[in-house]
């Protein structure tokens, strides 16, 4: 299953880039016979919060709520069984998720898979050993290093059809599959991280959240069809990056260089787990229709601590609220809320209250362009962050005031309250984080 | 002439820090946008509506530039008052719309 070209080692693809991405792309992949991995990417920074807080309510519980609909489909392919599947889909507890993977093989008539849960993420018990960037004062709903390619080279050696992580960085996930097909050089790995990284966020290599000067962007249907990609690896790290024949995509030099580039601060020491990776010197060669050839990572070293996402209910509640004013004057009246607004929650200190008006400043704020023809509707949205929960209604009620005691004609009001959560950073020593693989069984 | 008229971009976020990458569509339109791009500058615009310093790498092989923007999302993406998460997705057209001296 290694393309034409018989130096390449490996062909992994990218069937999901966030928790709620689309699911029909990895069936794709998995039926098109050209891949031999595929990684679902499903844990973003946040989306642990959903699990932690699940595994608190029940021990039990605490993995991706979509890991039967995104697998499913997968497991009904009869190509899929040629298949690698690696997900972190685990979330805040990897061996649970692989027990009910464990449950739906069975169902599915597929009882045979092995299936492994790389865990060793959760240092939550260590959170005073951990030096933290921030203040962890509140509720600590979690802490979770990022693990490397241990566990899940571990998981592949021992024949793994499908490896459920929790944390891990997400470049990890495609080199914990590429390492043992590798030529074992240092500047290899930095390759298979490389791929990882540009692969990891699905669409957005491949043509989506895209534009650019003088070329035409993906049309409606290609969007809603879009390919994800694949990378097909030769020994030395190096790849080509395209997706499966005939997938509607957008792969060149623009995409890939952003996507290279993307949430990494310096491009000469790019952070993980495994190794600092020099992107500075990769070269993105386009050597066909969205096919491009990636090569040139190189490594930098080995960092000694591990990043680690805490996680922090602060005290409190954040309301979101909006309500809607439409026809003549809309923007008038909509400004003369605001202003009504400002007036009647004056209480509140300046940095815990934002007004905004939805189409004309609610995104870059005091950067955004100035209007010159009067809107048809304007939204005013109303955040606000409050001490105690208890009193987070209060920016509801005074939006609903409005509509009686507000401009007139007022309508629309949406509102919703979330928790004061925040992502703390910080870093461990790796010696104290303890990845390690278990096989799973139905209890 | 605008940035975007000559690059493409993308922001990205990590906790409570901000990254902005711009990619030149050539090897000419490079050299005018690391001219252009300054620290000086880049800092002005963003800090009309985010804190922090911006600290500028060049990346001559990639034709790219990227900043990065330290503490610019105080609390992170999720403590963010803005309408609805992930305003910061955005920000990359506060460099795409600037206008270029010609």
């Amino acid at each position: 299953m290694s393309g034409t070209d018989d130096r390449i080692v490996r062909t992994i693809a990218c069937g999901a880039g966030f928790a709620g991405d689309r699911t029909d792309p990895a069936v794709k992949l998995a039926e098109s016979g050209q891949v031999d991995t595929i990684v679902l990417e499903c844990l973003a920074e946040r989306t642990l919060v959903p699990g932690l807080r699940a595994r608190r309510r029940d021990p039990g519980s605490g993995a991706d709520s979509r890991i039967e609909r995104r697998l499913m489909p997968i497991l009904q392919s009869p190509a899929s069984s040629k298949c690698r599947i690696i997900s972190n889909f685990g979330a805040a507890n990897p061996v649970s998720g692989a027990q009910r993977i464990q449950r739906l093989a069975k169902d599915l008539g597929r009882s045979g898979m092995r299936i492994a849960a790389a865990i060793g993420d959760d240092v939550r018990h260590l959170a005073d050993r951990i030096a933290w960037d921030g203040s962890i004062e509140g509720d600590l709903l979690g802490a979770h290093a990022y693990l490397g390619t241990s566990g899940i080279v571990e998981a592949v050696e021992n024949q793994a059809d499908i490896i459920v992580t929790g944390r891990t960085a997400d470049s990890a996930l495609f080199a914990g599959d590429l390492l043992p097909y590798l030529d074992g050089s240092e500047d290899a790995f930095a390759g298979a991280i490389a791929v990882g990284h540009l692969l990891e966020c699905s669409g957005q290599l491949t043509g989506g959240n895209f534009e650019a000067p003088g070329l035409p962007p993906l049309g409606s249907s290609d969007l809603a069809n879009l390919g994800y990609p694949i990378a097909r690896v030769f020994a030395d790290g190096t790849a080509e990056i395209t997706v499966i024949d005939g997938s509607p995509a957008l792969i060149n030099r623009l995409t890939c260089t952003l996507q290279l580039l993307y949430e990494v601060h310096d491009p000469s020491a790019y952070i993980t787990p495994d190794l600092v990776v020099d992107f500075s010197g990769v070269s993105i060669e386009e050597i066909g229709p969205s096919r491009v050839r990636v090569s040139g990572a190189r490594a930098a070293g080995r960092p000694a601590r591990l990043k680690v996402s805490g996680f922090v209910d602060r005290p409190g509640a954040i309301s979101d609220v909006e309500i809607a004013f439409a026809g003549r004057g809309a923007l008038d009246r909509a400004r003369r809320a605001a202003d009504v607004l400002r007036l009647r929650l004056a209480h509140l200190p300046e940095q815990d209250l934002r007004i905004d008006l939805v189409g004309l400043n609610s995104v870059l704020g005091a950067a955004s362009r100035a209007i010159n023809s009067e809107p048809p509707e304007v939204r005013v949205h109303v955040s606000a962050k409050f001490d105690d929960a208890g009193d987070a209604q209060l920016a509801e009620d005074e939006v609903y005031a409005l509509t009686l005691s507000g401009p007139a004609g007022g309508c629309g009001v949406r509102s919703e309250q979330r928790p004061r959560l925040e992502v703390v950073n910080g870093y461990i020593d790796r010696e104290l984080v303890k990845p390690s693989v278990e096989w799973s069984n139905i209890p | 002439m605008k940035v975007g008229d000559i690059a493409c971009g993308r922001s990205g976020d990590k906790a409570d820090t901000l990254d902005l990458t711009v990619v030149a569509v050539g090897q000419e339109e490079y050299a005018r946008l690391a001219e252009f791009l300054t620290v000086d500058r880049v800092q002005a615009e963003l800090n009309r509506v985010m804190p922090g310093t911006v600290q500028r790498y060049v990346l001559p092989g990639l034709l790219a530039l990227k900043f990065v923007i330290q503490n610019a999302l105080p609390g992170g993406v999720y403590a963010s008052l803005h309408a609805g998460l992930h305003w910061q997705k955005a920000a990359i057209y506060l460099l795409l719309d600037m206008d270029m001296e010609t």
